[in-house]
């Protein structure tokens, strides 16, 4: 057997895109990290004075901090099971059975999509405001819900269909009863798709700002809403800094999970492209 | 829901239609028409139904002639315009480069190029916005560098309009690469091979091959980017000018802190109508690519 190696000619290309993205969307929140495990930096100089972690104790020792971390996890999992509970039963159906307006249904979740979301926002609020739902937790947590729907319908819908038939027809053959072919078939090969619409709607609803900031606040605070009155309000740089760190760990998971299903083709194709 | 359904042959087919579909979508469904549907149409009615001093309703379309007379809301409607045109110029110039490598370089580079493009996904825009600040704004990054070498200090964008511009692009970077990556798969090796073979250059071949094949994913990435932009919120309202401001941190001012929801309402509805065409152009475009 012989072997060609071909010489490639070196990517230049390439590397300026490489070299210009990393500058522009690595090096900010390198600069924001740094200054999360800072304890002093003073203009001019380059790199901090002091390294530490005295903020980190500082900003979790704040009372506005933990309440704000409960509120968002606490707002995230109850977004997050009721729409699961309201959406997957309805996905199953969508995918499954056929029913009258069924296409018409399935298609009335993209109307959120078609307006500017916050001015759709405004107009929700409206309607909230007579139900003197504004300021609280079950305002924020319908206008949130309403924000999942699409995706934690859609996604299971396609893994109800990819699930094999022929296999579920093989079970009921042998005499499986439906909630057994359900439980024991279907769940387990649509399962993993399922998790990552649950984990990407929990992950969607605890960076949620502008309808927790437009109907919540400043009752319900959560932290994102917490981070802008940082930004607005606090002149030590590092309890910002502290806090876009510890921000940012559920987006860190959901980059874990999500990588491969955001490069594939279908993914795009979901976004109309 | 009728357990009986009189209409039809019970075991006709075996994809029999069967109402207890409807009873199983029937909640999400609710929740489309009661929060997005209904306040649409009262959005509408309610800002061109309004009431009259003698107590009753009457068509008016007041609250709109106020607002398309009105100086400042003027103002704000024309930055938000500029920033949404500026920000979809600025997209395509900067992602369809992207995409155009991404699609034709199987180098190691471009995985790392491409996982770099999708980043800001997973960056949420409060992050980002803070991140911008430590970097661009008085006493950043950039200043501290310019600094180092003996260059004067930069006029920070912080707090102007290109503030919220620089966001804007930076959080839409991953959807439009995306997009448009998705639409250059369809431009196929055979076509660009051929009219290479016929002598043609790189832009004939990018003018001539390429775009009008992708033209509708060009569209469609350019009409998400507007839907998220023309009203955006959060990035606006941390990173530009207090005034005059983008639609977004307008109404919420106005229904928030002047309590006037009617006038908020009006700019919302302004706001759906600038981008209706957009709008429906996006989810016909979704629309088609998901049929069940």
């Amino acid at each position: 057997m012989t072997s060609v190696t071909i010489r490639r000619p070196t990517d230049w290309t390439g590397i300026i895109f490489a070299v210009v993205l990393t500058l522009v969307i690595v090096l900010p929140l390198v600069v924001v990290g740094t200054w999360a495990f800072t304890n002093v930096w003073r203009f001019p100089a380059l790199i901090p004075q002091e390294f530490g972690l005295r903020f980190w104790n500082q900003t979790l020792a704040r009372a506005d901090v933990w309440s704000s971390i409960t509120m968002s996890l606490t707002l995230a999992t109850t977004v997050t099971f009721l729409s699961a509970l309201v959406c997957l039963p309805a996905a199953y159906a969508f995918a499954r059975l056929d029913f009258p307006g069924r296409n018409i249904l399935f298609f009335s979740f993209l109307a959120g999509h078609a307006f500017p979301k916050f001015g759709l926002l405004v107009a929700i609020a409206g309607i909230f405001l007579q139900l003197n739902l504004i300021g609280t937790f079950w305002g924020v947590v319908l206008i949130q819900l309403v924000g999942t729907l699409l995706f934690m319908i859609w996604i299971p819908v396609a893994a109800f269909q990819s699930v094999d038939r022929r296999m579920e027809e093989a079970a009921r053959d042998v005499g499986a009863s439906p909630m057994r072919v359900f439980w024991s078939i279907t769940l387990p090969q649509a399962g993993p798709t399922i998790a990552a619409a649950i984990l990407l709607s929990f992950v969607g609803t605890f960076y949620e700002t502008e309808g927790a900031w437009l109907i919540g606040a400043p009752q319900v605070r959560t932290l994102p809403v917490l981070m802008i009155s940082f930004i607005n309000n606090q002149p030590v740089i590092q309890y910002g800094a502290v806090l876009s760190v510890l921000l940012w760990v559920p987006s860190f998971i959901a980059l874990l999970f999500a990588r491969r299903v955001v490069n594939s083709g279908s993914f795009a194709r979901g976004f109309g492209g | 829901m009728t357990a009986i359904d009189a209409g039809q042959p019970v075991l006709a087919a075996p994809e029999r239609r069967r109402p207890i579909g409807l009873l199983l979508v029937a909640v999400p469904v609710l929740l489309v028409i009661w929060l997005i549907i209904w306040p649409i149409i009262s959005a509408v009615i309610q800002t061109v139904w309004v009431k009259t001093p003698e107590g009753g309703n009457s068509f008016s379309v007041e609250t709109y002639r106020f607002f398309f007379s009105d100086g400042y809301s003027l103002s704000n409607l024309s930055i938000t315009l500029w920033t949404t045109g500026v920000c979809a110029i600025l997209l395509l110039v900067v992602c369809l480069p992207i995409a155009l490598y991404l699609r034709f370089s199987d180098s190691k580079v471009a995985a790392y190029v491409q996982g770099l493009a999708i980043f800001p996904m997973f960056v949420p825009s409060i992050i980002l916005s803070f991140a911008f600040i430590r970097v661009l704004g008085p006493n950043g990054t950039v200043d501290l560098v310019f600094n180092a070498v003996g260059l004067p200090k930069i006029r920070s964008p912080y707090l102007t309009p290109w503030g919220p511009v620089i966001g804007l692009v930076w959080d839409n970077i991953p959807l439009t690469v995306l997009i448009l990556l998705s639409g250059l798969g369809n431009v196929s090796n055979q076509a660009i091979e051929a009219a290479r073979d016929v002598g043609a250059g790189k832009l004939a071949l990018l003018w001539h091959i390429i775009l009008p094949r992708i033209s509708n994913s060009v569209l469609v990435a350019i009409s998400f980017a507007v839907l998220g932009i023309f009203s955006a919120f959060t990035l606006p309202y941390v990173l530009g000018p207090a005034a005059p401001e983008m639609m977004g941190p307008f109404m919420q001012r106005t229904f928030r802190e002047l309590f006037e929801p009617q006038t908020a309402i009006t700019q919302a509805v302004i706001t759906f109508g600038f981008c209706i065409v957009f709008g429906l152009f996006y989810v016909r475009s979704v629309a088609r690519n998901q049929a069940p």
